[in-house]
Order: C-alpha cells, then structure tokens, then sequence
C-alpha cells in the first residue's frame, strides 16, 4: 500500500486542518462549471472544489486533493458517488477519523 | 330507630385490650360492610364511620343473614364479642357471638371522617354518591374496566324480594328460595346456590367427534355484580335446551350446575373453576331486575404494549378508533379446507400506532359490514378476547369468542374518541408492526434493538429453553453441504409433505387427495458466520429461496443435469460468503435425550450499507461512553 501520500477524511469543519495537505471529502454537488464545483460538505458548510470535473456528475461525488484553504479544494481525483449515499454516516466517520480514533488512520 | 354508629367505637375497643371480653364494654353500634359468606359463615367490616375492622358472625349468625335481619349496609348492635389477633397479621379482627339487628341496610356506607371536618364535628349519616373505593376505581390510569367496579352488595333473599315488591316473576321464584351467592364464593364442594349473572360473552354451537362419539357444545362467559367471571359448559342435550335461552347481555338466575377446576390451557377468564351446566340446571332470566350487574369487563392493552403478548396463550382486549375497513375476502382454512370469510380493519389509539385486527367469521359478514358502513365516521370499537400473532410484525385475530362493541359507552371510549377528533386524525401513525419485525417481503429491516452476534446465541446453551428467543444477526453463509437433505416433496395446495402413490402422482394428507404434480420446497441447514463465531440454521422454503437465489425447483433441475460445469455446485458456491442480515429463533430441542439448541431463519434481508454503519456507529458511541 502507497502510504507516501496519505489522504486524511474531512468534512467542512475539518478542512481548515489539513491546510496544504491531502484530504479526501464528498460533497453533495450544488453547481458545478469548466474549471469548479460547489458542493456542500457532510457538515452542511460550502466548499469549493477546483480543477476539472468529469463531464457529468452525479448528486454525490467524492474528490481528493489538496486543501488550499478552509472552504477550498484542488482536486486531484473525482469519482461519482451516485445518487444514495449517506451523508450522516459520512459525516461520523469524519468526526471519529480525526478524533478518537485518529491513530487508526494514516 | 336508631340510624346511627357509636362514634369512635372501634377505635376505643382496640386501644383498651384489657377488655377481652364485651361484658365490662358499652354497647356498641355499628355498620355492617363488605358482608361476604365464607363457607357456612359470614364475615364483614364493622364500620364506625372513621375505622373499619374486619368481623366475623359466629356460625350461629347466619341463619340472621339469610333471614335478611342482618344486612350489608345496615346497623347492629353487638352485644357479645371479643376480639382475636389474625395470626399471620398484626391486626385484629371482632368475632361476634351475639348481636341485634339495629337498622335495615342504609344507602351507602357511613363516612364521618370527611364530613366531620367539614361539620366540626357533628355526626351525621352520609349519603354518599360514590364510596371512596368507587372514586379510585374510576381513575383513568388504571383503565381497567368499562364501568367502575360496584361495591359488593350482598343480598338476602328477602331484600330481593322487597325490591321486586312482590313482583311475581318466575325469575323471582329462586330468588325467593335462595340467596343469591356472588360467584367468587362458588366452589366445588358447596351445595346449592343460586347465582344472578350477565351473560357477557356467548360461543357458538360447535359439534364435536371423538372417540365416545359425536355431540355438541357451547360455552357462556357469566359475569356477576362483582366483575367476576365463570365460564360455564353445556353439552349435548343441555346445549340444545339452553343454547336459545341465554342471550348475549342478559342477566339470568342460575342454579344446579357444577363446578372443577378450571383448565388453564383453555382457560379465558379469571377464574380457578369453570362450570359445566346439565339439563338439570335451572336458568332463569331475571327480566325484571333492575339491579346493575356489568357489562361486558375489558382489560384494554394498549397497541405499543401489544408486542409482548405475540404468539403467547394470553387473550387481550383492544379499544381502537377504526382507520380502514377492507372488503371481505375467503380464506381456506388449513386444517380442513373450509373457507371463512375474513376482513381486515385498522385501528388507531393514543400511543399514535395502528394494528390490523383481523375478524373472521359471523364478525367479518356481520358487525365487519357494519363498520365498513360507518368507516368514514372513524367510529370507536372495543374488542374482548384477541389473540396477538406475529404476521407483519404484530397482528390481532378474532376468536369464536371474541366480542366486538361499537362506540361503547365507557369512560375509555370517550376519552379516544376526543383525543381523535382534536388531534388524532391529524397526527400521522406509523404500524406497531413495521417496528417489530422485518418485512421479508420488501427486506427492509427497521429493528436493530435485539441485533446479537453469534457468539451471544453459542455461547448460551440454555437459550430458548422456556420460550423461543428471537433476535436478528447479520453474517456470512459460510457452507452449505451439498449432500444434505434440501427439500422435501410439498403439496401445491396446502405445502404439507406429500407421499408418492402407488400408481402415480402424489398424495397429500392434508388436502385428503391426489394430485398428479408436487413442488420441492427447501428445508436445508446452513452454516453462518460471524467475527465471534459460526452456527447453524435451519432454513424454510422462503428463507433459503432468498439464501440460495433459486427455487428448490429448479436447483433439483440443475443438480440433474450434472455435467462437466455442474451448474448445481457452482449455485451454491454463489450463495457462500454472501453476507444477510438474519432474523432467527432460537429453541430447545430434544435430540437423542440429548437437548440441542436449534436455530431457525424467520426471515433474511439483504444488508443495508448505510443502516448497518449507523448500527456500528451506535455501537461505538455507547462503548466510548
């Protein structure tokens, strides 16, 4: 497993954390044009994902990239989540990622 | 005529115990309450309007009860009595040896205590409305029965006669004869009695067979004044002769029949004995009385309760506003064949949760008509004697027996029906069942509560040993041997197993005939896999239908064809480390003297991503606390 590059699981609140570094979220789209998309976190707060979406994109879409500031993202990787996913659980998972159970991830 | 008690006179015999006998004591007056007999004797309350203590007449007494000198209610004078510890107790009680008749009974019972407050003092006979017992029993929360429970009065024959002023109706004949005995009095080894009873609940006619031959039989529910009930037998000729003269809600006069023990399996009503009528018995109407004898008595479960009375012997009663009513529609009943008419209804209480009540029978073509009439008007319905099933989670079945009353008068009735119109009908309901097991059919599961791992079922040998123990569980198939028994030949009609005839085709026990075809339905064991451990199920027709992913069927078609790639193995292996969420029971089971627990599949789902990620996601918020 490539552990050089670590993604570390954020939602809105915790963005602002990993400043400069690599993060993985998923966000419910809002609008999205050539070069961006509005989504809202899990947390309910906006983030602004750059680079360049795939053509169409479904309700949820996961992105991985490096966060550039507190509500942004240069996305490296875009994958379509579909139309169900479960932002609640999402969201938990987050919290515990970055909090008890931080030493579980890398 | 003297019309009152001797203020505090009971007080001042117990608190002077030196007195052991009455001769250096005042006399005293008294009321009389609670007169009850217990065997050839009878005991009672003396009430001096601010104590009661409970009394006894010496045997020699009773002819005075039964001449009615001494009534329930009324005053007397004890002129000789002492006063005995109850042995068990800390309290005492009076035996009286002699008394005098002072006043006949009064209207209620004396209460100076409350009145003196109010009078300084002055002592007066109270009329109360209510007795203060009357007040409590009224009390909503309890809930209990459809009227108050009234004060035991009990009558002389005399009395009965004086209030039927001479009223020559046949009915009063025994009462005149006789005294009227309260049925909790009634046992095995008494003599005669009468008793005056309302019929509360009527059975049909039901012919029987066995091996002394054929006849025919009924039964009555009886309740007395006092709320209790007896459920009283007829066969064959008394069947015949009675089954016309009682009616459902009439109050008779009933005399000669006998009494055992009751049957608990079969037992209906709160009661040790049972009563069985012959054509000897008497039964009479009692048409002209007026004195109040209750209605029909429920013990109303509320629906969100109702899940602890699934598929156990216990009976319940329901009061419900009516949501829906469906059409009638014929099922076959299993046993025989016979088709019955059965409609289903919905209905709603305060707990905001609905339950479908299925009638069957003379109730689905009869009063189930008359609520499909009415179903817009959200009518109230009270219903004695359902039985709770676990069909859709929880489901209610009428039984012969049971007693379907609409909009009843009753404090219960009143109270839903406002609840419904001021809020009720806007509020939305959500099915007590849908909480309470999956829905196989559409495999969403909404119960996590009694969600175990294997390990919890493995490592409880004693589990399901008084009652089968019900839990869900999610795991992997983890081996299915492919040699095992997996189906057996089932009859297309009924599914019972059927027998290949000696000519052709099948023959079915159940359905008492033959038929050229048969279907292969599953019965196969399992192995199921967790992180804590493995176990085996045992798995039906629909459930391992949903395991295996094919009929029996056509599994039994791919294992015949055999060949190279054999279709039948490669099934198998597809169904292995799937993973199901699993509602399973788990019993006792006698195996070789030897017991064995013995799990069974009740129903599988696929697993739900998501709500099983909130189950775990539960799970660790309740470990990290």
């Amino acid at each position: 497993m490539d552990t050089s590059s670590p993604s570390a699981f954020v939602n809105g609140a915790l963005l602002r954390r990993y400043i400069g570094q690599k993060v993985r979220t998923v966000v419910q789209v809002i609008g999205s044009d050539m070069g961006s998309v509005v989504g809202k976190s899990t947390d309910d707060l906006q983030i602004f994902v750059k680079g360049s979406p795939p053509a169409s994109t479904t309700t949820y879409l996961e992105v991985i990239g490096i966060a550039e500031s507190e509500n942004s993202i240069r996305a490296e990787t875009w994958t379509n989540f579909g139309i169900s996913f479960d932002a609640l659980n999402y969201n938990e998972l987050c919290k515990l990622a970055n909090g008890e159970f931080k030493h579980l991830f890398i | 005529m003297q019309t009152s008690v001797t203020p505090d006179a009971i007080s001042a015999v117990l608190s002077n115990p030196s007195f052991d006998s009455s001769s250096d004591r005042p006399d005293i007056v008294v009321q009389v309450v609670d007169l009850k007999p217990i065997g050839n004797r009878y005991t009672f309350s003396a009430n001096d309007g601010k104590t009661k203590v409970k009394a006894m007449f010496t045997a020699s007494l009773t002819p005075e009860i039964i001449s009615g000198n001494i009534q329930n209610l009324g005053l007397i004078r004890l002129l000789d009595f002492t006063v005995n510890d109850i042995s068990s107790k800390s309290t005492k009680y009076f035996l009286v040896n002699k008394c005098e008749a002072v006043a006949p009974a009064l209207d209620s019972e004396i209460d100076l205590e409350s009145k003196s407050e109010e009078e300084g003092g002055e002592f007066k006979r109270q009329k109360l409305e209510h007795s203060p017992v009357n007040d409590v029993k009224t009390d909503v929360s309890t809930g209990i029965t459809l009227k108050p429970k009234q004060e035991f009065v009990a009558k002389s024959a005399s009395q009965i006669i004086s209030e039927q002023r001479g009223n020559a109706a046949p009915a009063a004949r025994m009462a005149m004869t006789r005294r009227v005995h309260p049925l909790v009095s009634l046992n095995p080894y008494q003599g005669s009695w009468t008793i005056k009873v309302r019929v509360t609940n009527k059975g049909p006619m039901r012919n029987y067979r066995n091996a002394r031959g054929e006849g025919c039989v009924f039964n009555v529910e009886l309740t007395d004044e006092e709320g209790t009930q007896i459920q009283a037998t007829m066969f064959n000729d008394a069947a015949r002769k009675f089954y016309d003269r009682f009616q459902l809600g009439k109050v008779y006069f009933i005399s000669r029949g006998s009494l055992k023990l009751a049957n608990k399996q079969f037992k209906t009503v709160q009661n040790d004995y049972e009563m069985t009528l012959n054509e000897n018995s008497e039964v009479e109407e009692a048409s002209n009385e007026e004195m109040f004898v209750p209605e029909t008595k429920f013990n109303f479960v509320p629906i969100e309760e109702l899940g602890l009375y699934v598929n156990q012997k216990e009976l319940i009663d329901l009061i419900g506003v009516v949501q829906s009513v469906s059409p009638t529609i014929s099922i076959r009943r299993r046993t025989d064949n016979e088709m019955i008419p059965k409609r289903d209804i919905t209905l709603a209480d305060e707990s905001k949760k609905t339950v479908v009540v299925s009638l069957w029978n003379d109730l689905a073509t009869g009063i189930g008509q008359e609520l499909l009439d009415m179903a817009d008007k959200s009518p109230v319905i009270a219903i004695k004697s359902l039985k709770v099933g676990d069909f859709q989670g929880v489901s209610l079945s009428t039984i012969s027996r049971s007693n379907v009353v609409i909009n009843p008068e009753s404090p219960e009735a009143k109270k839903l029906k406002s609840w419904y119109d001021s809020e009720g009908k806007e509020t939305s309901m959500s099915s007590i069942g849908s909480g309470m097991s999956p829905s196989a059919k559409n495999g969403a599961w909404s119960m996590y509560t009694d969600r175990v791992l294997l390990s919890h079922i493995t490592s409880n040998p004693s589990l399901g040993e008084e009652k089968p123990a019900f839990f869900s569980t999610r795991g992997y198939i983890s081996f299915i041997k492919p040699d095992q028994t997996m189906w057996y030949q089932a009859c297309k009609t009924c599914n019972k197993k059927v027998t290949e005839a000696i000519d052709a085709g099948y023959w079915c026990e159940g359905c008492q005939k033959k038929d050229e075809e048969c279907s292969l339905r599953y019965i196969m064991v399992v192995k199921v896999s967790d992180s804590t451990g493995e176990a085996w199920f045992s798995s039906f027709n629909d459930e391992a239908e949903k395991i295996i992913g094919c009929s029996a069927d056509e599994l039994n078609k791919l294992r015949s064809e055999g060949g190279e790639v054999n279709e039948f193995q490669t099934k198998l292996k597809e169904a292995t480390w799937s993973s199901h969420i699993f509602r399973i029971s788990v019993t006792q089971n006698e195996y070789n003297g030897e017991k064995r627990q013995r799990v069974t599949v009740k129903g599988v789902a696929p697993v739900d991503f998501a709500a099983e990620t909130r189950l775990l996601l539960q799970d660790i918020s309740k470990k990290s606390k």
